[in-house]
């Protein structure tokens, strides 16, 4: 009785547009929209998308391969304008089919920079912007040197506490492969396939996330995402003692935009600011962000992020509709969405159990927590295995970040 | 970032209902305007947000008022509960008490669903008005535990506080569908459970006066003239809350103690020998026992002892016990037999009755019972339990009055205990001066000794451990006994470790006493779980209990037997213990089993046509019964005496087969 049989109508005279990759909350948006869409995405997936009435090529993404090209061809065939990756895996696909339907073959070489970590830094740093230091890795040695690099050069004595550095896999999505390294024994923790990696002094300050939909060049939304803490929890839109840094990062945004020959898309980069004022560039991705940053721009703005990203992409989108989708930033926001990460505090767990204090917050929305498949909980090595999520929402943003740092010390999980 | 915030993580204000109300709303936006594939999460969100708005005071109006909208939302679609015409009020209950809280709230809404049908506040395409009416009288008669009785251990811990909201959403369809429509359903129910005379009836209790108030609220049940109707409608209702609340014309009105007291006081012999029999009629009609009843005879204890007889009701024989154990049976009276206490009173009569007292230790047993100093842990335990109205072996006595007189009246409560309950109802049948002993060591001297083989097992024991905590639930010698219980059972248990063979053809017999037959039959091979020598088996028991193959012996002593329980589809469930009471035609001439199953409710559906009866085939109080072929076909355990011999050829071959087919259909359709 309800909306099964809805249909959005397909405007014929905008673009037609390939999704690479298998998002259900993207298929769900993208299908509300008025452009035409295709799935591509791996077989699995091919008879829920055939049950569900969704548009759907089947394609193995593994490994970059000289079949790009025909994939190109296929989707131009039918007529596709353009390609949009959502996972990290197949930004590089997407700028190679790109490279084809709009006949650029620029915007290929532009994908492997963002997935290669270290050549991402180095364009950043030729295109003036301030980076960390920053090191490739090859091996453990290679860390265990850097580690006693960036402590000497700090004036460490010997057995004071190492000052950390932070490890991360070439081409892993945020948080994945991420890994604090203080000590040789987190450097022997590392699995051998993480290599080659990418290594990064600390650098102690405020780190943040930016989500900038960019169309000719343009920034067209531009939105700051605050890390209450990294791994763990963020908010949209930050508090007013971020946002006055906005001037500062919409520079920094177009200095990427530049160094990285941005024309059109979705970018999303992440900084630091350290205690002497200073912006730090982190690390960029051209693709929706973890921890459901979409979700938080939607609940609390009201458009959806995956619409505005198919705005972005489409060459056929026109500056009015850009205009008429984005509400004002910052103001236009009815609240402050915030999610949490979930981790069990206890090596034992046996049942989810919300507290109390996070159940009647005002503040608290719903969680995607499941009961426990396992009793034992395995030891955390790198950022990114959370359990599930938490949402908030609420008008105050001092508050919600309060909030959230509390729930670092509650069990979700007993 | 050293900032202090503005507002304070402590310092937020409750969560107000409308704040939840404006986020339900957009997450209920947010599911109608997915597509059907991807509304699974979105989903998700809207029912935890109608669980905790429900858990708010006027919460369940409010959903109540939204749940066409949400039905329109889709938050039922692609589910189970998206065809409501095709849903069953008897897994209703069932999904709501016993499913996660994501599932059990689905069931919830659809409860609304159904009353705001019911009620014409939503017009629905697929489900007529009285279908839905129907659903919910059945759903709320068969699920009267909501309405009533108070959460149980198992309900209080589940996740989400489920259990508080499906409280409140039983109690906001009982206000809206109006009482009639259950109230035939629960009269009948609370009859149903009174033929086994529980000892324990304050859920019972609680019911009755519920109807109560419906019946002065709402004239619901009441034929024109205002006068309870004895017809369809409430049938019995009237004698069960005169029972409870005002038994006899002096107390007809609920008058309060202090006006009855006056008016007793001033009653001639004349009216308290009405009195003492309208008391008597009320409670061995019911087995319920008012207050005023209690307070009756301890005026009359004093004042007219000779009415002691009426007021018990008793009869040839339990005057006698009483003639001959006078100053014992009024020393009981005035310790135990207090309006706090009033079951006890139904617990002594029948304790006269039996004749037990002429048993030569029980009388003085019952001294050292009114005498008793308790142990700390034990006096502990009964006032958490009872209160503190009055000393703790005040509430222990009249329990062990209760258990005297209501031998199969025993229940486990909602306790894994089902063999201490079995043994402390067995003991009282055949041997209640070990009962009263077993109380005495449990209460007064907090330590409980059985020996097992030879060996002293002592429920004190430093290895003993805790098995399932003090239950809390039932009577009060089970409050005191059963941990004691429990901890023996557990370390025989142990110490038959090793051994070959199922562990109760040794526990029973050193646990529950010399009489235990010494022959045990199991019908499984307890290594492998399956089904061994089953015809033997089969045989084995008609040869023993049936009087057609043993030599028309009947049962003697109460023996103890294993029950493969299952459900009403027939399902195995788990092992039970009951005991064997009698072996004998019914009324219809069928041969059957009664036996006492220490659960509180025997009356149960085990699936295949096979329904224990309660009452009706001749049954005792607290006995249930099946035909003996049924019965067997549960069975996987019992004892008997090797040295009788039945006859175990005799039994036709088509008998062997009827059973073994009924277990194959049941139980052992795996083994």
């Amino acid at each position: 009785m309800a909306s099964k049989d809805k249909t959005t109508d397909k405007d014929p005279n905008k673009g037609y547009v390939a999704i690479f990759g298998w998002s259900l909350n993207a298929i769900d948006a993208i299908d509300r929209f008025d452009r035409r869409y295709i799935i591509v995405a791996p077989s699995w997936a091919k008879e829920y998308a055939d049950q569900n009435d969704i548009p759907f090529m089947s394609w193995d993404f593994e490994r970059l391969n000289e079949r790009s090209f025909e994939l190109g061809e296929k989707l131009q065939e039918m007529g596709v304008d353009v390609a949009i990756p959502l996972f990290e895996e197949t930004v590089e696909w997407a700028g190679a089919v790109n490279a084809v339907l709009l006949k650029n073959p620029r915007l290929m070489n532009q994908a492997m920079l963002f997935r290669n970590k270290a050549m991402m830094k180095r364009r950043a740093q030729l295109g003036g912007i301030r980076v960390g230091i920053f090191e490739e890795a090859q091996n453990k040695t290679d860390v265990v040197n850097f580690l006693r690099r960036v402590n000497e050069a700090l004036l460490k004595l010997d057995g004071d506490p190492n000052d950390p550095i932070h490890v991360k896999a070439f081409d892993k999505a945020g948080c994945l492969g991420h890994r604090v390294v203080r000590t040789a024994e987190d450097v022997d923790n590392i699995p051998d396939e993480e290599f080659p990696s990418l290594m990064e002094s600390h650098l102690d300050g405020w780190e943040f996330a930016v989500e900038a939909f960019i169309k000719d060049r343009k920034i067209q939304f531009l939105n700051i995402s605050e890390y209450v803490h990294l791994g763990y929890s963020v908010f949209v839109p930050a508090t007013p003692e971020l946002e006055k840094w906005r001037d500062r990062v919409t520079e920094e945004i177009e200095k990427l935009i530049e160094a990285f020959n941005i024309d059109f898309g979705f970018i999303h980069p992440e900084y630091f600011v350290t205690s002497d004022g200073k912006m730090y560039f982190g690390e960029v991705a051209y693709r929706p962000p973890g921890f459901n940053a979409f979700e938080l721009i939607e609940r609390a703005y009201g458009f959806n992020c995956y619409q505005g990203m198919v705005l972005m992409f489409d060459p056929h989108t026109t500056q009015k509709e850009i205009d008429d989708f984005f509400p004002e930033e910052v103001t236009g926001a009815t609240g402050h969405a915030g999610c949490f990460g979930v981790y069990p505090r206890r090596r034992v767990v046996s049942e989810l159990n919300i507290p109390e204090e996070t159940e009647n917050d005002p503040f608290f929305e719903f969680h995607e927590l499941m009961a426990p498949m396992q009793n034992k909980v395995t030891k955390r090595t790198a950022f990114g295995t959370h359990w599930g999520l938490v949402y908030f929402f609420g008008d105050d943003p001092y508050r919600m970040r309060e909030l959230l740092l509390a729930q670092e010390d509650l069990d979700f999980y007993v | 970032m050293t900032d202090t915030a503005p507002a304070g993580f402590g310092s937020a204000p409750a969560s107000s209902q409308t704040d939840l109300l404006r986020k339900m709303d957009d997450a209920q936006a947010r599911m109608a305007e997915a597509r059907p594939f991807a509304r699974m999460r979105h989903r998700a969100a809207v029912l935890d947000m109608a669980r905790r708005c429900m858990l708010s005071d006027g919460g369940v109006e409010v959903i109540y008022a939204r749940i066409e909208q949400l039905e329109l939302s889709g938050v039922f679609e692609g589910t189970d509960w998206a065809d409501p015409d095709t849903l069953q009020a008897a897994m209703a209950g069932r999904t709501l008490k016993l499913s996660d809280t994501a599932t059990a709230m689905l069931e919830a809404l659809n409860h609304l669903r159904m009353l705001a049908v019911a009620k014409r506040d939503y017009f629905h395409p697929r489900i007529a008005s009285e279908q839905a009416h129907n659903f919910l009288s059945q759903v709320v008669g068969l699920n009267l535990d909501l309405v009533f009785a108070s959460a149980d251990e198992a309900s209080r811990t589940r996740a989400g506080n489920m259990d508080t909201v499906c409280r409140r959403l039983y109690a906001h369809i009982v206000r809206n569908i109006g009482h009639d429509s259950i109230l035939d359903t629960l009269i009948a129910e609370i009859w149903r459970l009174l033929a086994q005379r529980p000892i324990v009836v304050d859920d019972i209790k609680a019911m009755i006066a519920q109807i109560s108030v419906w019946l002065v609220d709402g004239n619901v049940g009441r034929g024109t003239d205002g006068v309870a109707a004895t017809g369809s409608g409430g049938w019995g209702a009237d004698r069960l809350v005169s029972a409870v609340f005002g038994p006899t014309l002096g107390c007809r009105e609920d008058p309060g103690f202090d006006v009855y007291s006056a008016r007793i006081a001033a009653m001639d012999t004349a009216g308290l020998a009405k009195e003492a029999t309208a008391f008597a009629r009320a409670m061995h009609d019911t087995g319920l026992v008012s207050a005023y009843h209690a307070l009756f005879l301890q005026h009359i204890l004093v004042h007219a002892p000779a009415l002691i007889p009426d007021a018990l009701g008793l009869s040839s024989t339990g005057v006698d016990a009483l003639k001959c154990y006078g100053d014992l049976t009024y020393a009981l009276i005035d310790h135990a037999v207090h309006p706090e206490t009033p079951q006890a009173v139904y617990g002594l009569a029948l304790t006269l009755e039996r004749g037990v007292l002429f048993m030569p230790p029980v009388a003085p047993a019952l001294w050292r019972q009114i005498g008793m100093t308790l142990c700390a842990d034990a006096e502990a335990a009964i006032t958490t339990a009872f209160g503190s109205a009055h000393p703790a072996n005040v509430f222990l006595s009249a329990g062990v009055l209760s258990v005297l007189g209501q031998t199969f009246g025993v229940g486990q409560g909602n306790n894994p205990t089902c063999q201490a309950a079995r043994a402390l109802s067995m003991w009282s049948f055949t041997d209640p001066d070990y009962l009263l002993q077993i109380v005495t060591w449990a209460a007064r001297d907090d330590e409980v000794v059985i020996t097992f083989e030879g060996t002293p097992v002592s429920s004190a024991a430093p290895n003993a451990g805790v098995q399932h905590g003090r239950p809390w639930d039932v009577d009060a010698v089970s409050t005191i006994v059963v941990p004691h219980l429990d901890r023996i059972y557990a370390q025989m248990a142990t110490l038959c470790i090793g051994r070959e063979g199922d562990m109760h053809q040794w526990v029973n017999r050193e646990l529950h006493g010399w009489w235990v037959g010494r022959g045990c039959d199991i019908a499984v091979d307890v290594a492998t779980g399956k089904l061994s020598d089953f015809d033997g088996f089969v045989r084995r028991f008609y040869a023993a209990y049936h009087p057609d193959y043993n030599g028309h012996q009947p049962v003697i002593h109460p023996q103890p037997a294993g029950l493969a329980m299952t459900d009403s589809a027939a399902r195995y469930v788990g092992w039970h213990a009951i005991s064997i009471c009698r072996v004998a035609l019914d009324s219809e001439s069928v041969m059957r089993v009664y036996f006492f199953n220490p659960n509180n409710d025997s009356g149960q559906d085990w699936g295949n046509d096979v329904v224990v009866a309660t009452e009706g085939y001749g049954e005792r109080f607290g006995e249930s019964s099946l035909p003996i072929a049924a019965f067997v076909s549960r069975l996987y355990l019992f004892h008997f005496d090797p040295l009788e011999q039945g006859r175990p050829d005799a039994l036709p071959a088509d008998e062997v087969a009827l059973v073994t087919e009924m277990a194959r259909g049941s139980w052992a359709i795996d083994r």
